[in-house]
Formats: structure tokens, C-alpha cells, sequence
């Protein structure tokens, strides 16, 4: 999708679906295409809030953003969901079965609903999210919810690229809370116990608020709020809902979300540039096979790789050098 | 592009619970490499074109045992066209006789498979005529 | 045979070379080579076999079996509109067929009228449509309803279809002590396999224990339930998980019928079971006989029923329709020729032989005769149904039965580690196993292990289809949606609102729901509004896909 034709923008803007899918699909499928892209729409961005959910798999998370998605349509929003499923190792194929917990949301205009298969991302989203994210932005939508893989693990990249963090758990889920690393409980801007309809509630909130006792105050947050819901009942959503959205409020003004989306975009440029860097200059620094010729060097005669990497960076600086002076002619 | 995964969406339209082949199928996808949209039963052709163009998905799959194949594939060949999706592979399988698959060939429906037909096979015709025209 | 044990005779075996095939069932079950007296080593037959007509029914459920009465011919069918499934009705009838056997129409299955936005294309096509107590007196117009039994393929709505069906006997002045039929009214397969269902489990449950009070007072002939593996097997299930999860429902419907308060002895002589007949024979045999010896010792001994009648697997077999294929549809009269052979082997009490063109179209008339006679050569040339369970003590039989049974017993466990039947859907369990097996199963086939002839082997390319196939008109749709406004708009709209009301609170209070759904039935409610005004009481349910 490189050279992107000027119409197909025009229909993006004015609201066209396929365009907007076929986006994502591009910043899935064809880095090459992400400046593009990118330049045409940050500028293009409205502020839309991201709001992360997460959690061990099957405790909810996509019925959550579906009761979620559908209160904040009834409050006049627009919504995305980014819906991430885990990519199989062994095939490189995904199932993608989110959808299928958000139907009653699909015959409705103000609802964008993607499926994502994690691909190379590691940390529950796909490396493509966040920009699919910055899409459904620039298209107008201001609620995007982003339903990670179902995580064991704390996963991480959510907290980069959400404002804020739902982490659903469910009855019997007490063990993982041990399992989640210190992250995700730090991160999380509100804890969702869903399935309260189950035995077990008790025991789960138990142990969030001997969670809650013992841990030191966040960085100058309180610890988050914990609501008790039934997503499959419909039951105690509005609470949740209400108190998403009082965060969300929480977020703008106090600044956290400016916060928030200067980092993000700090991060991009970061990224980007390393990304540039090595794309121009990883052939000098024998990506591939010098790379791996010397490592196996190293396991057969032992020493260090530094030697190496000093001699590759001059040759790169030499490069930069050539590079500028040719200019200068 | 080397890793362009084909994407899928698996439906089952109207009132119809024999999902037996819809999973199979859709299990056989994700095991030779793709991304499977699955959105199950009781869906509309509406529905189905619906979450196709916001998946941007290659390939519709349809699986119909109920006989309602003839009014089926003909909705949804026409949202698709409507929607932009022209371009893409309608295909399915169920209980359909050889003279109403010749029918939907008309219409612009792809292959559409049977009780007995070889999971391989499918796999390999969507991946021959997953279509895509690059943007 | 002297002192020879098995070993010994293995070496032989090995030594004179096997050919290079899968020697599993269908199911996948390992198997020997040879089965002998050693396999059935501790395995008492008093006490595993007994006598045809005791306890524990290994060998049959009668005494005397088929030589004191042949197993019921009973075709499932039903297609278009009311007027034309009638037609066929008494073609059959006419044939030679025993009983009756409706097959309705998807919208119907679902409790949907013919103009509901989801039945577009799908009235009439694979079943009868119904949609108020007028279709159902068409559909039985001139058929003696005291005289031939009546089985209705109906699940999610089958308490007033029933009504309906009551409602038209009424009319005709039949009393209901003289019907004799089953309704499949099988919810949890539903949710297992076949996906048909309107409410959440807990309210089609009340309802089936309604309708088997209903029943066990007024329409004492009548078998209330069919528990049904067929639909399992369908869905891709091995032969143990068919056995296994048809009785582990059956156990879960007993607990229901007696936590509301039933007496065992009142509804459990009419509780009747249904099973698929596959391609493996002796598999399916076994699988027949290990299901009424585990059934009996579980109302004998676990649900403490007295009377013998109460410990019955009396079930109806159908031959596998997974097993027919599109490709030389005519050889699927062998096929199924051998799956009724099973079925009659394993002892059962009605049979239906599928149509050699089901995997292309709903059965011709030609082709439904075909299977009929199929039916009839076993019963009157074969000699099959000479002699009583003419394979039992068969080492192979016999060790097959045992271990189909410990399989079951195995899953029962793990289903009451789960929380019972109910607790394992939610969780997905069967679906789960089933689509496992289901997805090797086909796997098998696409490598060459298992066989379908005419398709993966032995195919003749190219060759075009030669036998007729049956249509359903268009018009057919169209006929059916302007019957059913007719009705409504004939009908008094007043009294249906006033019993519609009436059945919502019936609903909500827990009273037993069958008689304020016959007054519906009588007043022409639909069976959609009925379906409406239930769900605004019991809620929907929506799909829970597993993988
Ligand atoms: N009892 C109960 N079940 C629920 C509730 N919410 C969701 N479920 C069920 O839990 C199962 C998983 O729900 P999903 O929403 O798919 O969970 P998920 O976390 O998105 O799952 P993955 O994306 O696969 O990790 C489904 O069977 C839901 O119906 C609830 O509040 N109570
Ligand atoms: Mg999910």
C-alpha cells in the first residue's frame, strides 16, 4: 500500500470503513508503508482515550469490553476495539474467537471492531497495535478499547500504549496474582473482578485488599479502585463503567494523559530511529552471517564480543563520515 | 510480501447449529498458517459482510447445512460487492447439490466443498485464490 | 485348547508379516489382533451378561427380542409445508412403515415462526415447518393418531410443539391415554452438539421435568424424552464419548426429575435413548450393549428404582448420516446397509436407515423406500433376527463392551469433578472432546489413515451425479408465511394475548408450564410469540464456541 492514492485518504477521513481496515491492515503487513501512514494521520489524531484490557486467559476480558463498549456507546461515544489473539508458534496461524463474546455490538454504526493475531509481539499486543490504535484515532473514534492476549504473565506493552488499565481477574484466579509480576499490579489503573457470579468473589477480594495492605503507595497514586462484576450477567458493569470513565476524567485533567502521549510518541521516535539505523547500516555491521559466524567463534575459543562491536560501530561512524562529505561536495 | 498471512472470517449463517465442518475447517486454517476470524452461529449476511470489511478479510467461508444456500451466498455476494469486497473470495461448504453450486459459480461464489471432501484440499484453494488486489 | 495362552500364538502372528495399515477403530481405539477367552479374564458372565430381558440387560431389553417383536421401521421425515410432509406421512404409511417420525424445520427447531428475519431460506428445506396448532392439523390430516406411535425430532420448543400436537388430538376428540410417541426434547445435546437451544440450561430444564409430570399423569403412553447421542456422534464424537456423554445426561435428567419432587417409577419407564449407528460394527455393537448394562446398574443401584421397568436403555438407532459422502451417493446404501445390521445387532427397538442422497439433498422418495427396504431384507432374509443377541459371548464383543463401559465410567468421573453435565458445558468440556476428535478424526482421512471409499480412495474422477434429488420449491417459503398470517389474522388476538399473559406468569410463579402452553397452543399463538413471551422470562442464551 506504499504511495498511497490521495482518494483513498479523502475516504478515510469522510469515514470509510474498508479504508480504515484496510490501514491496519498495512501497518500489520508492510512497515515500509508506517511513515506514510503515520504522517497522514497523527496530525489527523482527535485525542481518542485507549484504554487498555488485560488479564489471565478467559477470565472475561473480551465480554468485559463488550459491556464496556456497549455503555460508552449509549454515552454518546464512538468506539474501537482492538481485539488481540495469540498467534500459534508452531503454525503462524491465529484464531481469532473475540468477536464472537462482542455480537450484540455488530450491528452498530459507532462500533469499529478489529481482530489482531499477536504475530511477533510478545507482550499480549501485536506489533502493529498501537499504530491500528493511532488509526481508529485519527478515524474519529473517541472510546479504543485494546483486549490484550489472555496473559499469565504480566504483560507490559499494554501499560505503553493504553491511558489507562483494566486488569480483569476471576474467582479463583488468587494464585496469579501471586504469578503477575509487581508491574502490571503497579500499572493497573483499576482491578475488574469479573464472574462474581461464581464461588470464590470473597476469596479474590480477599486477597486484593491484603494486596492492597501491603503494598507501598504507587508513585504517588492511590492503590487502584477494585470493582466486582458479572459481564455475562450484565451485573455491576454500570459501576464499572462509571468508575472507567471518572478515571478516564482522572487521566485528562491531571495531566497524565498528556503524559501519556508524549511518551508514546518519545518512544515511536525512538524506535523509529533505531529502526532506520539498523535497516541503513546493518549490513556493515554483518547482520546475519558475520554476526553469527563470530558468535560461534566465541563459543569455540571463548573471549568477548566487545572487540567486535568496537570494530563494527567504526565502521558505521566511517560510513556517517563518507556519507556527510560526499553530501558536502 | 513475505509474511502476508491470509485472513479469514468462518460464519454460520441463519439458523442452522451443525457446526461440526465450520470448526474443522476453521481448526485446518489456523494449522496451515492463517488468521481465522471465527464468528459462529446464527449470524446475518449482513453481520457476516460487516465484520468482513472491518477485518479487511480475503476470504469469506460459509458453512450451510440447512439448505438456505441459494439466499445465503447470494446476500452476502451482494454486500460484498457493495461494500468494496469484490475482490475477495466468497467460498463454503455444506449440503449443496452440484446444480445449485453451479448457480453460485455464476453469481461470483468460489468453490464450494462437501461431506467427504479432503481437509487438505481446502486449505490449498483458499490459499491459491485468497485474493487481494494491493492498494 | 489345552494350556496355550495368547503369547505364544503372537509370535506366529508376527512372524507371518501384517500389512501397512491402521488397525484402529473408527474411534481411534487401539485394537488386538485376536481376541480370546484371556481378554475376559475376571469378567463373570452371570453377573456382566445375564438373560435377555434381566437384569443387567447386556443381551436385550425383552426376553423374547425380536422374535417376539420386530424393532420398529420408523423413516424420519418431514419437508416444505405441512400439506407435503403429510403426503409423504401416508406414502410411508402405505409402504409398510410402522411409526411415524417428524423432522421439522430448522426455524421451528429453534422455536422461530417461517417469517422471522434468521428463517429467510430455511423454511421447509430440511423438516416441516410449524408455526401454530393449524400446520399441526394439516401435518397429521387423516392419519390415525390412536393408532400409529409418533416421534418428534424437536428439542429447544418441544413443550409446545407438543401442545400443539395435544391440542389437535383434542380436537379430533382422541384422548390423550391413547397417544404413543416420543419427543426427542433433549436439551443438553443441544448445548453439547447440535447448538439448538433458546434459553439457558436451567430453564429448559424445568421444562422437561414439567412436561414429564405432564406426562406421567395424562399422557401415560407417551415417551417424554429421547436421550440422544446421535447428535454428539454427528458432531464428530468417538463411539465411548457418544456412550459416555448420552448416559452422563440421562443421569443428569433423572437428578432434575427427582430434585422437583417426581418419583422414580412415575417417569423413569418412559425415559428412552437414542443412538447413531457408525461404520464400525462391532464397536457399535458394543457400544449399544454397554449402554443398557451401565444404565440399569445406575437406576438399579445409584437411583434405587424398584421396579425392573425403570431400569430399561430402551433406545432408537440411526444409521451415521456423518458416514454417507456426495461421491458415489449409491454406495451408501452399503454403507448404511451395515450400520442397520449394527444397530439391529446391538439390540435396538426402532430403527431409521438413513437415505443413500443425504449428503446432497433431503431424501427423494426413491431413495427413502431403498433405505426402508434395507430395513426390511434384514429383518426378513437375513436371519438376523432369529436368534437373541446373536453375538454375545463373543471374546471380541464381550471385551469391547467392557472396555466401552470403563471408558464411560471414566468420563463420569471427570464430569462430576467438573460439577456435573451443566457446570461442564459452561465450561466447554464436551465440546472440547468432540471437536478434538472430530478434527483427528478428519485428519486421519486427509492422510490416507482411515478411508472413505469413493473419496480418498478408490474414486472415480470426473463422474458426473446420476440419481434425482428432491427440491424444495422457493414457493415453498412463500406458501408457509402467508398461512401463517392467515392463521393470525382468523384467529381471536385478544385470547392470545390473554393466554400468552397467562403462561408469562405460570413462568415466573414455577408452576408447571404445560397446561397454560396447551391453552396457546388451542388459541393459535404461534410458536415464535410462545418462544417471546417464555425468553422475556428466562433470557436468551448466546453461543459459547470451544475449540
Ligand atoms: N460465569 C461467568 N462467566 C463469564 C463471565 N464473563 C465471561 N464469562 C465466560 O467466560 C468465558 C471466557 O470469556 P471471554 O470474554 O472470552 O474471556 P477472555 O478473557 O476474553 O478470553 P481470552 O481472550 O481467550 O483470553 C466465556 O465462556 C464467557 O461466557 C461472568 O461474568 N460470569
Ligand atoms: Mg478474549
Amino acid at each position: 500500500m506504499t504511495f498511497i492514492p490521495q482518494v483513498f485518504w479523502e475516504d478515510f477521513f469522510k469515514g470509510g470503513r474498508l479504508a480504515c481496515a484496510r490501514l491496519i491492515t498495512a501497518v500489520e503487513n508492510e512497515p515500509e508503508a508506517l511513515p506514510e501512514i503515520l504522517d497522514r494521520i497523527i496530525p489527523g489524531q482527535k485525542g481518542g482515550l485507549r484504554i487498555g484490557v488485560t488479564g489471565p486467559p478467559g477470565v472475561g476480558k473480551s465480554t468485559v469490553t463488550a459491556a464496556l463498549a456497549r455503555r460508552a456507546v449509549r454515552a454518546g461515544h464512538s468506539v474501537g476495539i482492538l481485539a488481540v489473539d495469540p498467534t500459534s508458534p508452531f503454525s503462524g496461524g491465529a484464531f481469532l474467537g473475540d468477536r464472537v463474546r462482542m455480537q450484540d455490538l455488530s450491528d452498530d454504526h459507532q462500533v469499529f471492531i478489529r481482530s489482531m493475531a499477536s504475530r511477533d509481539g510478545h507482550g499480549g499486543l501485536s506489533p502493529a497495535t498501537p499504530y491500528a490504535a493511532d488509526i481508529l484515532d485519527a478515524f474519529g473514534l473517541d472510546r479504543i478499547f485494546i483486549e490484550t492476549v489472555g496473559v499469565g504473565q504480566a504483560e507490559l506493552d499494554v501499560l505503553d500504549c493504553s491511558d489507562l488499565v483494566v486488569l480483569v481477574l476471576q474467582p479463583g484466579t488468587g494464585d496469579v496474582i501471586q504469578a503477575l509480576k509487581a508491574g502490571i499490579i503497579e500499572a493497573a489503573d483499576i482491578f475488574l473482578v469479573n464472574k462474581s457470579d461464581l464461588q470464590g468473589t470473597e476469596t479474590l477480594l480477599d486477597s486484593l485488599r491484603f494486596l492492597m495492605d501491603i503494598s507501598p503507595v504507587r508513585k504517588g497514586r492511590p492503590f487502584p479502585p477494585v470493582v466486582e462484576a458479572s459481564a455475562l450477567l450484565d451485573k455491576g458493569m454500570d459501576a464499572a463503567s462509571a468508575e472507567v470513565e471518572r478515571l478516564i476524567q482522572d487521566c485528562v485533567g491531571s495531566g497524565r494523559y498528556r503524559e501519556k502521549r508524549r511518551s508514546r510518541l518519545e518512544r515511536e521516535i525512538r524506535s523509529a530511529i533505531q529502526r532506520e539505523l539498523w535497516d541503513g547500516y546493518s549490513a556493515l555491521a554483518g547482520a546475519g552471517e558475520s554476526i553469527r559466524a563470530v558468535a560461534e567463534a566465541l563459543i569455540e575459543k571463548g573471549g568477548s564480543p566487545y572487540p567486535y562491536i568496537h570494530e563494527a560501530c567504526s565502521r558505521i561512524r566511517i560510513q556517517l563520515v563518507d556519507e556527510r562529505d560526499s553530501r558536502g561536495k | 510480501m513475505a509474511d502476508r498471512k491470509i485472513k479469514v472470517i468462518i460464519a454460520k449463517p441463519g439458523l442452522d447449529g451443525h457446526d461440526r465442518g465450520a470448526k474443522v475447517v476453521a481448526r485446518a486454517l489456523v494449522e496451515a498458517g492463517m488468521e481465522v476470524v471465527y464468528l459462529g452461529l446464527q449470524q446475518t449476511p449482513e453481520s457476516i459482510v460487516r465484520a468482513a470489511v472491518e477485518e479487511d478479510a480475503d476470504v469469506i467461508g460459509l458453512s450451510i447445512l440447512s439448505g438456505a444456500h441459494m439466499t445465503n451466498f447470494r446476500r452476502v455476494r451482494e454486500l460484498m460487492l457493495s461494500s468494496g469486497l469484490g475482490d475477495r473470495l466468497l467460498t463454503g461448504g455444506g449440503i449443496i447439490p452440484t446444480k445449485d453450486q453451479e448457480k453460485l459459480q455464476e453469481m461470483g461464489v468460489g468453490k464450494v466443498f462437501g461431506p467427504g471432501d479432503d481437509l487438505q484440499e481446502i486449505v490449498e484453494y483458499i490459499r491459491a485464490n485468497a485474493r487481494r488486489v494491493p492498494g | 485348547m489345552g494350556n496355550r495362552t495368547k503369547t505364544a500364538w503372537a509370535e506366529k502372528y508376527e512372524a507371518g508379516g501384517v500389512r501397512d495399515a491402521d488397525f484402529t477403530s473408527i474411534s481411534g481405539r487401539p485394537l488386538e489382533p485376536l481376541y480370546t477367552w484371556e481378554d475376559l479374564a475376571g469378567s463373570d458372565p452371570e453377573t456382566r451378561l445375564g438373560w435377555p430381558g434381566e437384569y443387567p440387560y447386556t443381551r436385550g431389553v425383552h426376553p423374547s427380542m425380536y422374535r417376539g417383536k420386530l424393532w420398529t421401521m420408523r423413516q424420519f421425515a418431514g419437508m416444505g409445508t405441512p400439506d407435503q410432509t403429510n403426503e409423504r406421512y401416508r406414502f410411508l404409511l402405505e409402504k409398510g412403515q410402522t411409526g411415524l417420525s417428524v423432522a421439522f424445520d430448522n426455524p421451528t427447531l429453534y422455536g422461530r415462526d417461517s417469517d422471522h428475519a434468521l428463517a429467510a431460506g430455511e423454511v421447509g428445506k430440511t423438516g416441516v415447518a410449524v408455526d401454530t396448532l393449524a400446520d399441526m392439523e394439516r401435518l397429521f390430516a387423516g392419519i390415525p393418531l390412536d393408532r400409529v406411535s409418533t416421534s418428534m425430532t424437536i428439542n429447544a420448543p418441544a413443550a409446545w410443539i407438543f401442545a400443539m400436537f395435544l391440542a389437535n388430538a383434542e380436537k379430533r376428540g382422541i384422548g390423550f391415554d391413547k397417544l404413543r410417541g416420543t419427543l426427542q426434547n433433549d436439551i443438553l445435546k443441544e448445548y453439547i452438539a447440535q447448538k439448538e437451544w433458546i434459553f439457558p440450561p436451567e430453564p429448559h430444564l424445568r421444562l422437561i421435568t414439567d412436561l414429564m409430570a405432564f406426562c406421567a399423569e395424562k399422557v401415560p403412553q407417551w415417551n417424554t424424552i429421547s436421550i440422544s447421542g446421535y447428535h454428539i456422534r454427528e458432531a464428530g464424537s468417538t463411539a465411548a464419548q457418544e456412550l459416555a456423554f448420552t448416559l452422563a445426561d440421562g443421569f443428569c435428567y433423572v437428578e432434575h426429575a427427582l430434585a422437583a419432587g417426581l418419583d422414580i417409577e412415575d417417569f423413569a419407564p418412559r425415559l428412552s435413548f437414542f443412538f447413531n449407528s457408525h461404520l464400525d460394527f462391532f464397536e457399535e455393537i458394543a457400544k449399544m450393549r454397554a449402554a443398557r448394562r451401565i444404565w440399569a446398574r445406575a437406576m438399579r443401584d445409584k437411583y434405587k428404582a424398584k421396579n425392573p421397568r425403570s431400569w430399561l436403555c430402551r433406545f432408537h438407532v440411526q444409521t451415521a448420516g456423518c458416514s454417507l459422502t456426495a461421491q458415489q451417493p449409491e454406495i451408501n446404501i452399503v454403507r448404511t446397509a451395515l450400520e442397520a445390521l449394527a444397530g439391529v445387532l446391538g439390540g435396538c427397538q426402532s430403527l431409521h436407515t438413513n437415505s443413500m442422497d443425504e449428503a446432497l439433498a433431503l431424501p427423494s422418495e426413491k431413495a427413502v423406500e431403498i433405505a426402508l427396504r434395507t430395513q426390511q431384507i434384514i429383518a426378513f432374509e437375513s436371519g438376523a433376527a432369529n436368534v437373541i443377541d446373536p453375538l454375545g459371548g463373543s471374546y471380541y464383543i464381550e471385551k469391547l463392551t467392557n472396555d466401552l463401559e470403563e471408558e464411560a465410567e471414566r468420563y463420569f468421573r471427570k464430569i462430576d469433578e467438573l460439577g456435573g453435565v451443566v457446570k461442564a458445558i459452561e465450561q466447554g468440556f464436551f465440546q472440547r472432546e468432540i471437536t478434538r476428535a472430530a478434527y483427528e478424526y478428519e485428519m486421519a482421512l486427509s492422510r490416507r489413515k482411515k478411508f472413505h471409499v469413493g473419496v480418498n480412495e478408490f474414486a472415480n474422477l470426473g463422474q458426473k451425479l446420476e440419481i434425482p434429488l428432491l427440491e424444495i420449491d422457493e414457493s415453498t417459503e412463500r406458501d408457509q408465511v402467508a398461512a401463517l398470517l392467515r392463521t393470525k389474522a382468523e384467529r381471536d388476538n385478544g385470547a392470545v394475548r390473554e393466554s400468552l399473559a397467562a403462561l408469562k406468569t405460570a413462568a415466573a410463579a414455577g408452576r408447571n408450564l404445560m397446561p397454560p402452553l396447551l391453552e396457546c397452543a388451542r388459541r393459535y399463538a404461534t410458536l415464535g410469540e410462545i418462544s417471546d413471551a417464555l425468553t422475556a422470562v428466562f433470557g436468551s442464551y448466546r453461543e459459547q464456541p470451544f475449540f
